[in-house]
């Protein structure tokens, strides 16, 4: 190692200002100690920057050294009365046990450590634990769902192949031309041959709890209750019951569980077939 | 007083040697603070603490690691770096340059310095350009050598060749201080 180029490097005054790392710091100690020069190259920088740190620095204020002076207070006192009768009155009865002090010390530390540890550790499981059931708890509404969805996948799917297989016609109900609720649209879809009927609300008011929509076939015998609307499932296929002849679908509302025949004056929607 | 008897005398809580200490070295100490920290109030504050933290921890000061007064000297600078980047100084505090705190300097402490050594400007003038940069980001605006290279642009190797020389040119002047 060259020294001078050691010394030219600058490392030297950055030890001096504090900003080597452990192992640099560990290294110009080092070599301050094989190398004389080194060690007086560090000497007289320290030299200079404490003499250009005294000439560009002014005294702070008295107050501050009176502040500090009493911050200190207490540390002056306390050398000077406690540690003398400290030692006096302690060493003969002390010097028998020492030897189990250190252990004893060491030992409840080991033993504290080990406790702090369990006791983070403890509380981490059963942190991780309750992740852990409110995981499985989620899993487990999720399969709920799945299964749900599942099903209500696999009722639109035989709607859909029924309605793919079947040949409906398309009856339009509105309410259009009836007092009870202008706006009231449902379709009907009906498969003569096969027999089906199926409905499906595009708009029909809430009923309150007493009353429910009936659909009627309206065939050459008079209206024929054909089943119960759910006026809350809107757009989807709700099917009724069997009609082979029909002329008209209207829907009224019944008193609920629906009646024998039609009370005409609360017909809602009517459509004709075409 | 010898640096190993101050040394003693700190480690014995001896006031004597305490109050050697601070005669000795605060007004050095203190510059170092207020040459990053301009705000009188705060820099004394911090040079307080560090005053204090100093005399207690003289235990945890090590002789073969380093003299005194490079401790003591790295102490203020981190507590004064420490304030400086903490939220409660950082919108009040100036940019210091090294001409202003020259000015302040000369205005505040007469003429006592330049009749005992060379002036604080006639120093500051024998530095050139780039080393004179050096001094003003490292003694007065807190900056390490790798935040100088970082933001500057400036290779490490060529920050602490300058580093070296402005320390270079304090040194071969500090007989005359």
């Amino acid at each position: 190692m060259n020294v001078q180029k050691y010394i030219e490097s600058g490392k030297l005054e950055l030890f001096l200002l504090g900003e080597l790392t452990e192992r640099e710091r560990e290294e110009v100690i080092a070599m301050a100690k094989t190398h004389p020069e080194i060690q007086q190259e560090l000497e007289v920088l320290e030299e200079a920057m404490f003499a250009f740190d005294n000439l560009t620095g002014k005294a702070p204020s008295p107050q501050v050294k009176d502040a500090i002076f009493t911050s200190l207070e207490g540390d002056f006192h306390r050398e000077e009365n406690s540690p003398q009768t400290e030692k006096r009155g302690g060493e003969a009865k002390v010097v028998k046990l020492s030897p189990w002090r250190p252990f004893a010390i060491a030992a409840s530390l080991v033993a504290l450590m080990a406790i702090a540890t369990a006791v983070y550790y403890a509380g981490k499981f059963y942190e991780v634990d309750e992740k852990f059931s409110a995981l499985l708890l989620d899993q487990q509404v999720m399969a709920d769902n799945l299964n749900q969805v599942k099903m209500q996948f696999e009722e639109a799917d035989s709607k859909l192949d029924r309605l793919v297989a079947g040949d409906f016609r398309r009856v339009e109900m509105s309410g259009e031309a009836l007092p009870m609720q202008k706006d009231a649209k449902v379709d009907v879809f009906w498969d003569q041959s096969a027999q089906e009927v199926f409905v499906a609300v595009n708009n029909l008011n809430s009923l309150g709890d007493e009353y429910d929509y009936q659909l009627w076939a309206i065939g050459k015998d008079g209206p024929i209750g054909i089943g119960l609307v759910n006026a809350e499932e809107k757009l989807t296929w709700q099917q009724m019951q069997a009609v082979a002849e029909a002329g008209a679908f209207a829907i009224t509302i019944e008193p609920k569980g629906g009646s024998e025949s039609p009370t005409l004056d609360k017909l809602v929607v009517l459509g004709e077939i075409a | 007083m010898q640096e190993e008897e101050i040394i003693a005398g700190l480690r014995a809580r001896d006031r004597e040697a305490t109050e050697y200490l601070y005669e000795k070295y605060s007004r050095a100490l203190f510059a170092v603070i207020s040459r990053i920290i301009s705000d009188q109030t705060i820099a004394e504050e911090v040079f307080h603490d560090s005053f204090v933290k100093i005399t207690r921890k003289i235990d945890q000061y090590d002789e073969t690691k380093g003299r005194l007064y490079t401790w003591m000297a790295n102490i203020c600078r981190n507590a004064a770096i420490d304030k400086l980047r903490s939220k409660e100084i950082s919108q009040t505090s100036k940019t210091n340059t090294i001409d202003d705190f020259v000015f302040g300097i000369e205005s505040q402490s007469g003429t006592m310095e330049q009749v005992e050594g060379i002036g604080v400007r006639e120093l500051v003038n024998q530095l050139n350009a780039d080393q004179k940069f050096i001094i003003e980001y490292i003694y007065f605006k807190g900056y390490t050598h790798s935040e100088i290279s970082e933001e500057f642009d400036i290779p490490l190797g060529t920050v602490k060749s300058r580093i070296r020389a402005a320390l270079q040119v304090l040194k071969k002047n500090s007989e005359r201080i």
